[in-house]
C-alpha cells in the first residue's frame, strides 16, 4: 500500500483548496468558513455535545437520548451530504486519480481519505465526540469505548452517505429518475404528517419501529456509550456490522458502472416546444431563450427542483397554516408562500446564470448579437418559468384554501408573486455577474453557489418567510387584502428595478465578460 | 481591401502584455498561417480579432470595416472555431448546429440540408450521443461545422486539426483551399508546421509577447523555393521557425 503517494494526494486536495483564497473573493470566504468553522466547533462539542450528554444523563434515559441524538446527526449528514452535495464535490474523481501511479484499492482509499477528512464531516464527528465525551463526563459509559464508538459511528455515517448519494446519482441517471426522484422528495416531506393518524390507530407500529432502531448504527453508539460492561462491545459489533456491510455494497456499486441513460435525437431541433416558447421573444432572442430552455431542460438538478416549487408552496401553505398562532393568520403565511414562489423554482440557477455552461460561454460572445443577448434571453427564460407557476398557485389556492373567497386577496397574492419574482431575479441578474460560480452540470444535487448566491437564495427564501410575519406582528391588520393595491405597486416597483438591473447588469457584462470566461472554462 | 488588417494590436492582462503592437493584413482569398510557441499570444490574437476579447489598444478591420465585440454585423460574415471549442455538452451535434445557424440567420430549409450535409461529411452520424459523450476528435469537427455552417467569408481556426484523425484532415484541408479558391480568407493557427506548408499561403510567426518576427509568403517552398530571414535562407518552415522563436531544448541527460 502505498501511503506516501495517499498522503500526496491529500495534502493536493487541500492545496488546491488553499489556492483558491488567493483571489478576493476566496479570501473572504476563507475568513467566513474559518471563523463559522471555529464558531460552530466550540458551540458543537459545547452546547451540542457536552451539553446534551448532561442532560441525558439528568433525565434518567441517557441510553435513548443519546440514541435519539446520535440517529438525528446520522439522519442529518446523510440527507445534508446527499441533497446539498457537502463533502462530495471536493472528492477527486476515480478518473482524476487514475493518472497517478496508484492501484484500485490505493484509488478508493484516497477517494474515501479525502471524503472523509473534509471540513464538513469533522463537524460532525466533533458532534458524535462531544457527546461521547458529555456521557462520560457525567458518569455513563467508559472514555474508551464512547470515543471508539463515535468513530465507528462517523465511518458508518460517511459509508451510508456515499451509498446514498450513489443510489440517487444513478436513479437520476435513468428515464424518469427525476420523477421518481422527486415523489420521494415529497413523501419525505409528507411522511411526518402522514405517520401521525397511522401511528395513532395502530400503536404497536411505534414498538416495531423501536425495536428496529435498536439494531441501528446510532443506537449501537449510544448503548457503547452509556455502557462500560459487555453491553458495550455488542454496541460496538453492531455498528462495525453496519459499516462492513455498507463498505461491501458500496464497493459493489464502485465496481458496476453506472448504465447511462440513451436517448435518440429526433430531427433538427427547429420546431420543438422549447423553439415554440422562445418565438415569443422574437428570433434572435427567441432561439437564444429556447436555447437556454433545452439546456436546462436536460439539468438533472433543476428537473428535479422547479416542479418541486409548487408542492413545496402548498406544503409551506399547509404546515404554517396549521400554527394557529401565527401572526396575521393564514393570510400572512399565504404571502410569505406567495412570495416564495416568485423565485424558488428558478432561485438556484438564476443566481449563477453561467455556471453550468462551461466552454460553451465562448460560444455565446461568437454569435451575431450584443454580447449581452444570452444574458438577458437566459434572464427572461428563468423570468418565465417563475411566473409560469403563479396562475396555478391562484388557483390552487382559491380552491382549497379555506377563506372566505376575495378577488383581493387573489390579486394582491400574485402581485407579491411578481413582487419577488421581478425583486429576485433582478438580484440575480447582478449574482450572475459578480458572484458567479463553475457548477457542475451532471451533479445531480449539491450546492455549487458562490457567497453571494447562496445570501441570495438562502437569505431570500428564509426573509420571505419570516419578514411578513414580522411585518404582521409589528402592524397588526398591514397584511389584509384590504391593502391590495400596496402589493401592486411593489409589483411595479420591483418590475422597474428588474428592469433597470438588466440594462446596467447588460453592460456590466460586456464589461466582465472576459473574466467569466476564464472563471468557466476553469482557467481562473 | 484587405480581409484582415491588424494596426498595433495591444492585449494586457494587468502588468502582463499577451500581444504587443502588433500590426499585420491578411488579402481575401488567402489561408494565412499565424504561428508561434505556446504562450505567444496566438489565441489572444484570434481572441481580439473574433470579439472574444477587447483589446487594450490598436485597431482590428475585419473585410474593411472597423470591428469591435460589438459589431453584430461583422460577426455574421466571419465564422471561428475557438481553442476551446465553445460546445454546450448536453446537447445533441444536430440541435447545437441548427441552433449555431439559426444565431446566424439561416432559414430552415437550409439549417436542414447543410446540419445533415455536415453532419454526413465530418462522420458525426452518432445522435444517440449528445457533445458530452462525444471524443476530443469528434468534439473539434463539430466546433468546425459550426465555423463552417453560414458559408462565412473570414474563417478564424484556432489550431484545427489537433486531436483529428488524417481521413479528417484531408477532409478539412480540401474544404478550406476550396473555400479559398472562392476568394475567401482563412486565418489558422496550428503547430503543425508541416500542414501549413502545404496549404497555407501567407504566414506570421510571432513571439513572446505576441511579437511579430516574420511574415511572408510560403507557396515559394512547394516550388524548391527557400524563405529568407535577416539575410539568411531556410529550406524549410520548421527550420525558420525554429530559428525565430529561439527554442532551445537542454539535453537531459537521464531521459
Amino acid at each position: 500500500m502505498n501511503f506516501e503517494l495517499i498522503g500526496v494526494l491529500i495534502r493536493l486536495r487541500y492545496k488546491l483548496l488553499w489556492a483558491k483564497t488567493r483571489t478576493r473573493n476566496g479570501k473572504i470566504a476563507l475568513f467566513f468558513a474559518g471563523y463559522l468553522l471555529l464558531v460552530m466547533v466550540i458551540a458543537l462539542l459545547a452546547a451540542g455535545g457536552v451539553g446534551a450528554g448532561m442532560a441525558a444523563i439528568r433525565s434518567g434515559k441517557a441510553m435513548s437520548i443519546a440514541g435519539v441524538l446520535l440517529g438525528g446527526i446520522y439522519g442529518q449528514a446523510i440527507v445534508a451530504s446527499v441533497v446539498l452535495g457537502f463533502g462530495m464535490t471536493a472528492i477527486f474523481s476515480e478518473t482524476e486519480l487514475r493518472r497517478y501511479p496508484v492501484r484500485a484499492l490505493e484509488r478508493r482509499l484516497t477517494r474515501h481519505f479525502i471524503g472523509i477528512v473534509d471540513p464538513y464531516w469533522l463537524l460532525f464527528l466533533t458532534l458524535d465526540l462531544g457527546l461521547a465525551f458529555g456521557l462520560y463526563l457525567f458518569g455513563a459509559g467508559s472514555f474508551w469505548l464512547g470515543l471508539i464508538a463515535a468513530l465507528l459511528l462517523f465511518c458508518s455515517n460517511y459509508v451510508a452517505a456515499r451509498v446514498l448519494g450513489m443510489l440517487v446519482d444513478r436513479l437520476m441517471m435513468k428515464k424518469g429518475g427525476s420523477a421518481i426522484m422527486l415523489v420521494c422528495i415529497m413523501l419525505l416531506g409528507l411522511l411526518p404528517a402522514m405517520l401521525g393518524p397511522v401511528i395513532r390507530r395502530n400503536p404497536r407500529i411505534v414498538d416495531a419501529v423501536a425495536r428496529l432502531w435498536q439494531s441501528t448504527p446510532p443506537a449501537g453508539a449510544a448503548v457503547a456509550m452509556t455502557h462500560a460492561d459487555l453491553a458495550a462491545w455488542s454496541g460496538l459489533g453492531l455498528i462495525l456490522l453496519w459499516t462492513a456491510a455498507l463498505v461491501a455494497f458500496l464497493v459493489m456499486l464502485e465496481r458496476r458502472p453506472p448504465k447511462t441513460r440513451v436517448a435518440q435525437a429526433g430531427k433538427v431541433a427547429w420546431e420543438s416546444p422549447f423553439d415554440r416558447i422562445g418565438a415569443i421573444f422574437g428570433p434572435q432572442t427567441g432561439a437564444l431563450v429556447a436555447h437556454w430552455l433545452r439546456f436546462y431542460s436536460r439539468h438533472n438538478r433543476f428537473r428535479t427542483i422547479y416542479p418541486l416549487a409548487l408542492p413545496l408552496a402548498a406544503f409551506l401553505q399547509f404546515f404554517y397554516g396549521r400554527q394557529v398562532h401565527a401572526a396575521g393568520g393564514t393570510f400572512a403565511i399565504s404571502v410569505s408562500v406567495f412570495l416564495i414562489l416568485g423565485f424558488v423554482g428558478t432561485a438556484q440557477f438564476a443566481v449563477n446564470q453561467f455556471g453550468y455552461v462551461g466552454g460553451g460561454f465562448r460560444r455565446f460572445l461568437l454569435l451575431p448579437t450584443g454580447a449581452a443577448t444570452a444574458f438577458r434571453a437566459g434572464s427572461y427564460m428563468f423570468v418565465m418559468l417563475s411566473a409560469a407557476l403563479i396562475l396555478p398557485a391562484a388557483v390552487l389556492w382559491s380552491l382549497f384554501v379555506p377563506a372566505r373567497f376575495d378577488p383581493r386577496a387573489i390579486v394582491m397574492l400574485v402581485a407579491c408573486s411578481v413582487t419577488s419574482l421581478f425583486f429576485f431575479h433582478g438580484i440575480a441578474l447582478w449574482t450572475s455577474l459578480l458572484g458567479p460560480r463553475r457548477g457542475n452540470y451532471n451533479q445531480s444535487f449539491g450546492n455549487d453557489l458562490s457567497f453571494a448566491g447562496n445570501l441570495v437564495v438562502i437569505g431570500g427564501m428564509l426573509s420571505l418567510l419570516f419578514l411578513p410575519q414580522l411585518a404582521a406582528k409589528q402592524w397588526p391588520g398591514a397584511l389584509t387584502p384590504n391593502y391590495w393595491w400596496v402589493a401592486l405597486m411593489a409589483a411595479l416597483a420591483a418590475a422597474v428595478f428588474y428592469f433597470t438591473s438588466l440594462h446596467f447588469a447588460t453592460a456590466l457584462f460586456r464589461v466582465k465578460r472576459e473574466g467569466l470566461m476564464i472563471l468557466l472554462e476553469g482557467k481562473g | 481591401m484587405d480581409a484582415i488588417r491588424i494596426t498595433n494590436l495591444v492585449k494586457r492582462y494587468g502588468a502582463v502584455t499577451a500581444v504587443e503592437n502588433l500590426s499585420l493584413s491578411v488579402r481575401p482569398g488567402r489561408i494565412f498561417g499565424f504561428l508561434g510557441p505556446n504562450g505567444s499570444g496566438k489565441s489572444t490574437t484570434i481572441g481580439c480579432l473574433t470579439g472574444l476579447l477587447d483589446p487594450t489598444s490598436g485597431t482590428v478591420e475585419l473585410l474593411g470595416q472597423v470591428f469591435d465585440s460589438e459589431n453584430a454585423a461583422i460577426k455574421k460574415r466571419i465564422g471561428v472555431m475557438p481553442e476551446t471549442l465553445g460546445l454546450f455538452d448536453p446537447l445533441y451535434a444536430k440541435e447545437f448546429l441548427a441552433f449555431v445557424a439559426r444565431m446566424f440567420g439561416l432559414d430552415e430549409v437550409t439549417t436542414r440540408q447543410r446540419v445533415t450535409e455536415l453532419l454526413d461529411a465530418l462522420e458525426l452520424t452518432d445522435s444517440s450521443k449528445t457533445l458530452a459523450e462525444y471524443s476530443t476528435g469528434m468534439r473539434k469537427r463539430v466546433a468546425f461545422a459550426a465555423a463552417v455552417i453560414h458559408s462565412p467569408e473570414v474563417l478564424f481556426l484556432d489550431e484545427p486539426f489537433e486531436s483529428i484523425d488524417p481521413a479528417g484532415v484531408a477532409l478539412m484541408k480540401q474544404w478550406l483551399r476550396r473555400f479559398a479558391d472562392q476568394g475567401r480568407t482563412v486565418f489558422m493557427t496550428t503547430h503543425v508546421l508541416e500542414t501549413v506548408e502545404r496549404i497555407c499561403h501567407d504566414v506570421a510567426i510571432i513571439t513572446k509577447p505576441g511579437k511579430l518576427v516574420w511574415e511572408g509568403d510560403v507557396t515559394l517552398l512547394a516550388n524548391d523555393g527557400s524563405l529568407t530571414c535577416n539575410g539568411q535562407e531556410f529550406r524549410t518552415l520548421e527550420s525558420l521557425f525554429l530559428h525565430l522563436t529561439g527554442e532551445k531544448y537542454t539535453d537531459l541527460n537521464w531521459l
